[in-house]
């Protein structure tokens, strides 16, 4: 067992502890408050370290939040943010990650940039840790690095495989400073780790649009969990505000793909697949990724208010356990709702169905 | 001699170009712009590299039209050169440059 805390609650010892780990786990799932308690007990006890986390972190997911204290007993000592903000001073890529600025446990400081960086990546790694129980984006509890004021009037923000680069913006395409204030948008680099750390899809058509569909879920989840919306009170939107007024309200919605801004060519369904040559002519963009996202963007934003209440909670807990677990780095949309669909089941039938609906109404089950 | 900076990708996925022809400059900064161009030394730049990139790198495609003899070049964030990056950004903050949305 992992050292606990005095504070923390003991685990009671079962003598079932040689029962087979889907047994415990339909007990868990299935049993009387006592008798869920006592078979995740004996999960934790029995399994292989390696097996006893993602079994653990699976049954936390399908049990929700009712459970998120017993969870934190049996599975040691709770896993710590760690971040770090540095100003690249607009040196660029020679010059990552630059003067380091304010570090976890430090105090606002006197440079907006600096402090949305930290509060959007908090609000990233508490949604993965606090609603998923995943430590970090590696799930083993990586310093999340962050750069601000990166390059000159830079119109880009990305997660570099290392760490997060944000642009100031040139006020000709993003609003001077709104990239990194857009918790979305922050959310949505910062899960590009993520899915490179999991199913690690391809960044070419439609695997790349999946990966940039993952991106948009899991950034738009950040924000609404930090706003704490239901599926009816949130916007559906990625960035709203970054782009200069001119150019439209925001990157991309979900609930209307293709309506963000002047010139938006998401599509809402497969029969209006972009098909864009992967060439490496910036027009192209990877064979088209944050154009066909907009398909399963549309998909999950269909599921989630179906189900209703916060989308992180069911929506996204399907999502999650589909790109952490289920797909490969060549998985196409079709594998995408085969594999939420078969993750569903394990939530109801009513999720299965929602799921299942969703995919047939954007086209890519028929 | 007219350069021109295609980016397309990042996070929004959105393609614009800037433009910069030295006619358009005094003389002095039409003598730094092809002191720039020269630096970035755009006809020695190696062809675009193969594969996917990363996620939301912007990618660029620098033009160099020198009297009709016409020089393209791609790069992602990850492997802009410097050289190119200060030319890019020289051009940026010219107010004589145009910028105008790609379709
Ligand atoms: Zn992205």
């Amino acid at each position: 067992m992992p050292t606990t805390s005095t504070a923390r609650r003991t685990p009671p010892r079962t003598p079932c502890s040689i029962a087979p780990p889907d047994l415990l786990a339909r007990v868990a799932r299935q049993g009387t408050p006592e008798q869920r308690d006592a078979a995740l007990a004996a999960l934790a006890a029995s399994a292989s370290m390696r097996t006893q986390r993602s079994l653990l972190s699976r049954m936390r997911l399908e049990l929700g939040a009712e459970t998120a204290n017993l969870f934190a007993g049996l599975e040691g000592a709770s896993p710590t943010r760690r971040q770090t903000v540095y100003d690249n001073e607009s040196q660029g890529r020679s010059g990552l990650p630059g003067t380091r600025k304010r570090g976890e446990d430090d105090p606002p400081v006197d440079d907006a940039s600096v402090n949305s960086a930290y509060d959007g990546t908090a609000a990233t790694y508490d949604l993965l840790q606090q609603v998923f129980g995943r430590d970090s984006l590696d799930g083993a509890g990586m310093e999340l690095i962050s750069s601000v004021h990166y390059g000159v009037d830079f119109d880009n923000a990305f997660w570099n495989g290392a760490q997060m680069v944000y642009g100031d913006g040139s006020g000709q395409l993003f609003v001077k400073g709104a990239l990194v204030q857009a918790l979305d948008v922050v959310g949505h680099e910062l899960f590009h780790g993520v899915t490179s750390f999991t199913a690690d899809l391809t960044y070419s058509k439609q695997s790349g649009a999946l990966n940039e569909h993952f991106s948009d879920v899991f950034g738009s989840l950040v924000k609404q969990r930090h706003l704490d919306q239901t599926v009816d009170e949130a916007d559906w939107l990625i960035g709203a505000g970054t782009l200069v007024p001119s150019m439209g309200k925001a990157l991309r919605s979900m609930s209307e793909p293709g309506t963000a801004y002047d010139g938006d060519r998401q599509p809402a369904d497969m029969a209006h697949y972009v098909d864009l040559p992967d060439d490496n002519d910036p027009r192209n963009d990877n064979g088209g990724v944050h154009t066909n996202s907009g398909i399963p963007n549309r998909a999950f934003y269909l599921v989630a208010t179906a189900l209703g209440g916060h989308a992180w909670e069911t929506a996204g807990a399907i999502w999650y356990r589909t790109v952490t677990e289920r797909l490969g780095s060549l998985a196409q949309f079709s594998d995408a709702a085969a594999q939420t669909m078969d993750v569903a089941s394990s939530f109801g039938d009513a999720e299965r169905a929602a799921v299942e609906k969703a995919w047939r109404e954007v086209g890519v089950l028929t | 001699m007219k350069v021109s900076v295609v980016r397309g990708g990042g996070l929004a996925g959105i393609t614009t170009r800037t433009e910069l022809s030295a006619s358009a400059l005094g003389e002095e900064d039409a003598h730094t712009f092809t002191e720039k161009v020269r630096a970035a030394g755009l006809r020695e730049a190696r062809p675009a590299g193969g594969g996917p990139s990363g996620p939301d790198r912007t990618l660029y495609e620098v033009v160099l039209d020198d009297s009709g003899s016409v020089v393209r070049s791609r790069f992602t964030d990850d492997d802009l050169p410097e050289s190119v990056r200060r030319l890019v950004e020289w051009v940026d903050a010219r107010p004589e440059r145009s910028h105008t949305r790609e379709r």
